[in-house]
């Protein structure tokens, strides 16, 4: 980490390990870490199956094992874990002293291999990296071990490249890409959240294509899939958000997978649908100037929404996520690509002290900021309307709301305009 | 800079334990006489650490930054989850406009961790200065930033030269410290004497009490407290939750002390007895009737107010007995299970008591000498055969043997045992006091209506699993406990 970061939102390597595993059905993450480490590298991630931190098995370590390495104590944790938790995969997942104090954790996890249930071992001590370091990981850690091929199926697609905890609206979103991928008859493994999650883990080498979302991420996985089973990869920088994105993201995938059946159909049902109900907002419609705070899946997505669909002003962007200085060019260029000729500043930071002194600078210009809950304060400074749109939410419950695809920015526009 | 109090870590007190098992009485014989030894789970799960009450401790003082010298997953808890919980404190109080916590990680990478990390303590702390001009700068340490052993006191003392009008406070309060993780209040608490208040003795204040407590006592507990503490002529300074600088100036000026419950600010305060000579009491939460009224009376006696605390309890008291009969009507000879911390167990196991139901099993994060009494004093409600499961959390033993139990309430946090169907309880409430005699009736209603309506649990458990092993029920809940009488050395 190049530099010391005011309230963070992202964390650390392992926070990213045990979101990914701790989002997978009957995954179980295995902790070599530190007390504590379980319950902060948590924070924020979605361990529903295993009912919160306190569920997630952990060797606790403490002095003795700071000193005299923890080996045996992995060895009886592992022992417990595969007894105790009803899993499908297993992952041992080294925290920050484990990792200084040098344990051979990969020994130790051979010696269970002949168990009945696959276990995986990810360097991920908190040091390595941040949050999207320990989901690249750890996710190729997994496909790695899970993923077979028996034989191509023409209508499966690997989707990849979102760090489940930083979509704030995770499970209506795999909900409405499962939706639209069903409507061009093709099956979608994510990975996340489903009940067959380990499943779609294991055939998905069978897949026909992967969608990677991500501007920077997963390109160890890409290769990953193209080198063991043939599969190559459609960039999609961003999410797919509104009748626009929606149509062109289906355009692309259906030129790619030489698609037969009538998707041009499926386009005009999906705009259809939008414009219904853009159609009875338009006395309401308001056009704001708006400043955007969050990762760059979001940042992207959200923002071809807001002005090529939405028809709104952007006066500035600022991309959270750790993006590597090569991408940000391009991030850069299709923010001021977009189909408006006032063209938004675009900035990259995740200092939560900088990123309020940038959208400062809009004061008396800007009347609506979409961030997240840590720029709640901001549009209050500004006088501006506020959505929190963008990871963390911490102020309030998302259970299957979508701010994606076709339903999902109906929901969108519903928060822009309940609130007072 | 000399330290008046120095480290020190809770797992070194007489009988300390966070890993037992046993009945109430074979607990209490052996604790009182001094062989309960620890035992070792063989396997574990989540916990907390003492970095993670320091910070707890410290995030919410005013005019303050706090320094994470760690790697970006330190600061979660702070930036992603006490921070939040400060805004919405910060809300019921009507406060939204007031100052934000500030904190700031080190952000740790690799290169730190080889080659040491005190230059970027030393930029973090220039940033924090330039950026809030804050009166205090608290530096906590991490287990990485401890092993690689960063001087995170000299660091101090370099930036104390460069910045004379700051206060740096140093916090050695790595997470693989102590088992205790109370003991992260202790060091939070002993930073605010070393570092801020240091020598000063400023002059007593009449009626002043401090009430050192937890973060986690909601502002409804809080006026509560305020209230009770009052009818016996006594001003509370709540500490050091939202504490500005001058409350925490104040702490040596107060005539009495007070904690929250038995396992907070104990080793404080007898500190503060020691070089002020302020008498102070270690007693239980005043959660349930008789729980407040041994609460007020010890309270009362410290300050020669027993007049005035009894005739409010008789007051209060008899505001309530109605409703309380009332509802015990329905509770009576219900059997129960309770998770919580040690102080709110303990309290929440004689309101059970009160409200005539039958302990089965409680689980509590720690036992030792300094509490044996209070689990002893459960017995006159529940007699001696309850288990005491001394575990922090440990969901899998608590399944295991609520499994077994079958009790007809759980109190406690419900993640897991609500998936059973059984009517589960929370006796946490961020809104409504559960303290004093009118969270009696609170807490009460909250059981009644669980038992009137349990549809969500017991729909729920039809559709939904705990993440446990089928055959994991059949086995000894204790199966992964070496107790120290088994491990042959």
């Amino acid at each position: 980490m190049k530099k010391c970061t005011e309230r963070p939102r992202i964390l650390c390597s392992l926070n990213g390990a045990v979101d990914t595993i701790g989002n997978i059905y009957k995954g179980i993450p295995i902790l070599h870490a530190g007390p504590g480490c379980s319950m902060q590298a948590a924070v924020g991630t979605n361990l529903y199956y295993l009912g919160g931190y306190h569920g997630m098995p952990s060797s606790n370590t403490y002095e003795k094992e700071v000193v005299f390495g923890g080996t045996d104590r992995l060895r009886e944790t592992i022992r417990g874990s595969l007894e105790v938790m009803d899993g499908e995969i297993y992952a041992v997942l080294t925290g920050c002293s484990m990792g200084i104090n040098g344990d051979d954790v990969e020994a130790v996890v051979r010696e269970f291999e002949n168990n009945p249930y696959p276990i995986v071992s990810v360097d991920v001590a908190g040091f390595r990296g941040d949050t999207y370091f320990g989901y690249q990981a750890t996710l190729l850690a997994i496909v790695r071990k899970l993923a077979e091929k028996t034989e191509t199926d023409p209508y499966m697609v690997n989707l990849y490249g979102q760090v489940p905890s930083m979509d704030m609206t995770l499970r209506g979103d795999l909900e409405e890409l499962d939706r639209i991928f069903a409507e061009l008859g093709l099956k979608l493994n994510t990975f996340f959240i489903k009940r067959d999650g380990v499943a779609q883990l294991k055939h998905s080498g069978n897949a026909a294509l992967n969608i990677n979302i991500s501007p920077w991420m997963c390109r160890n996985l890409d290769s990953y899939y193209e080198q063991a089973f043939g599969i190559p990869t459609m960039h999609y920088p961003g999410m797919p958000i509104g009748p626009g994105a929606v149509a062109d993201f289906i355009r692309q995938i259906a030129a790619r997978l030489s698609l037969q059946r009538d998707y041009e159909k499926v386009i005009t049902r999906e705009q259809q649908y939008v414009y219904e109900y853009f159609d009875s907002l338009m006395g309401n419609f308001e056009r704001h100037r708006f400043l955007l705070v969050g990762e760059s899946n979001f940042a992207l997505g959200i923002a071809r929404f807001l002005v090529n669909d939405h028809g709104h002003i952007p006066l500035a962007v600022i991309v959270t996520d750790s993006v590597p200085e090569k991408q940000q060019a391009d991030i850069e260029a299709q923010i001021k690509n977009l189909e408006c000729d006032r063209k938004a500043d675009v900035y990259f930071e995740n200092d939560a002290y900088l990123i309020e002194q940038i959208a400062l600078r809009y004061a008396g210009r800007a009347t609506l900021l979409l961030g997240s809950t840590y720029e709640k304060n901001i549009a209050r400074k500004l006088d501006a309307f506020f959505v929190t749109a963008t990871a963390p939410c911490l102020d309030k419950e998302i259970l299957n709301k979508s701010h994606i695809g076709t339903r999902g920015c109906i929901s969108l526009v519903e928060d822009m305009y309940n609130h007072y | 800079m000399e330290r008046a109090i120095k480290d020190k870590i809770r797992d070194t007190r007489a009988g300390f334990t966070d890993a037992q098992a046993g009945s109430a009485a074979a607990l209490r014989d052996k604790v009182k006489k001094n062989c309960l030894k620890n035992a070792h789970r063989t396997f574990e799960q989540g916990i907390q650490c003492v970095q993670v009450n320091s910070m707890n401790a410290l995030v919410s003082i005013q005019d303050s930054v706090m320094i994470i010298h760690a790697p970006y997953g330190c600061s979660a808890c702070a930036s992603l989850g006490a921070i939040e919980r400060l805004n919405i404190y910060k809300h019921h109080r009507g406060e939204e406009e007031s100052g934000e916590s500030r904190i700031i990680s080190t952000a740790l990478g690799e290169k730190e961790i080889i080659l040491g990390g005190e230059k970027r303590l030393e930029e973090t702390v220039r940033a924090a200065i330039d950026r809030h001009h804050p009166k205090i700068v608290f530096i906590l340490a991490s287990c990485s930033s401890a092993i690689i052993g960063d001087d995170i006191d000299a660091a101090a003392e370099r930036m104390r030269e460069e910045y004379p009008d700051t206060i740096f406070a140093p916090i050695h309060c790595e997470g693989f410290k102590s088992r205790n993780h109370a003991t992260g209040y202790d060091l939070a608490l002993g930073a605010l004497q070393n570092y801020v208040i240091r020598d000063a003795a400023p002059p007593k204040e009449k009626g002043l009490i401090n009430l050192f407590a937890t973060h986690s006592l909601s502002y409804a507990d809080q006026l509560e407290m305020k209230r009770m503490l009052r009818a016996i002529g006594l001003e509370a300074n709540i500490m050091p939750y939202h504490a500005t600088y001058e409350d925490i100036m104040r702490i040596p000026a107060a005539e009495y002390n007070i904690s929250v419950c038995q396992i907070f600010g104990d080793e404080y305060m007898a500190f503060l007895h020691e070089k002020y000579g302020t008498p102070y009491t270690v007693t239980c939460m005043p959660i349930g009737s008789d729980s407040t009224d041994r609460w007020l009376r010890s309270i009362a006696k410290l300050c020669g107010r027993e007049e005035e605390a009894e005739t409010f309890i008789a007051r209060e008291r008899a505001e309530v007995t109605a409703e309380i009969e009332e509802i015990r009507k329905k509770t009576e000879g219900l059997r129960v299970c309770i998770t919580a911390g040690t102080g709110r167990g303990l309290a929440a196991a004689t309101l059970m008591g009160e409200y005539g139901m039958q302990l089965l099993c409680i689980h509590t994060p720690y036992y030792e000498r300094a509490y044996a009494e209070d689990f002893e004093r459960l017995e006159q409600y529940h007699g001696d055969e309850f288990l005491i499961n001394v575990a922090d959390m440990q969901p899998y033993e608590q399944i295991n043997l609520v499994r077994k139990y079958k009790p007809d309430l759980f109190i406690g946090m419900a993640n897991w045992v609500s998936r059973l169907g059984i009517p589960t309880v929370h006796i946490l409430d961020a809104k409504r006091p559960t303290f004093g005699y009118h969270g009696v009736l609170y807490l009460g209603r909250k059981i009644e209506d669980v038992l009137d309506n349990n549809n969500f649990n017991k729909k729920l458990s039809r559709f939904t699993d705990p993440p446990f092993r089928e055959s994991w029920y059949r086995e000894d809940a204790f199966k992964y406990i070496e107790f120290p009488e088994d491990i042959v050395s």
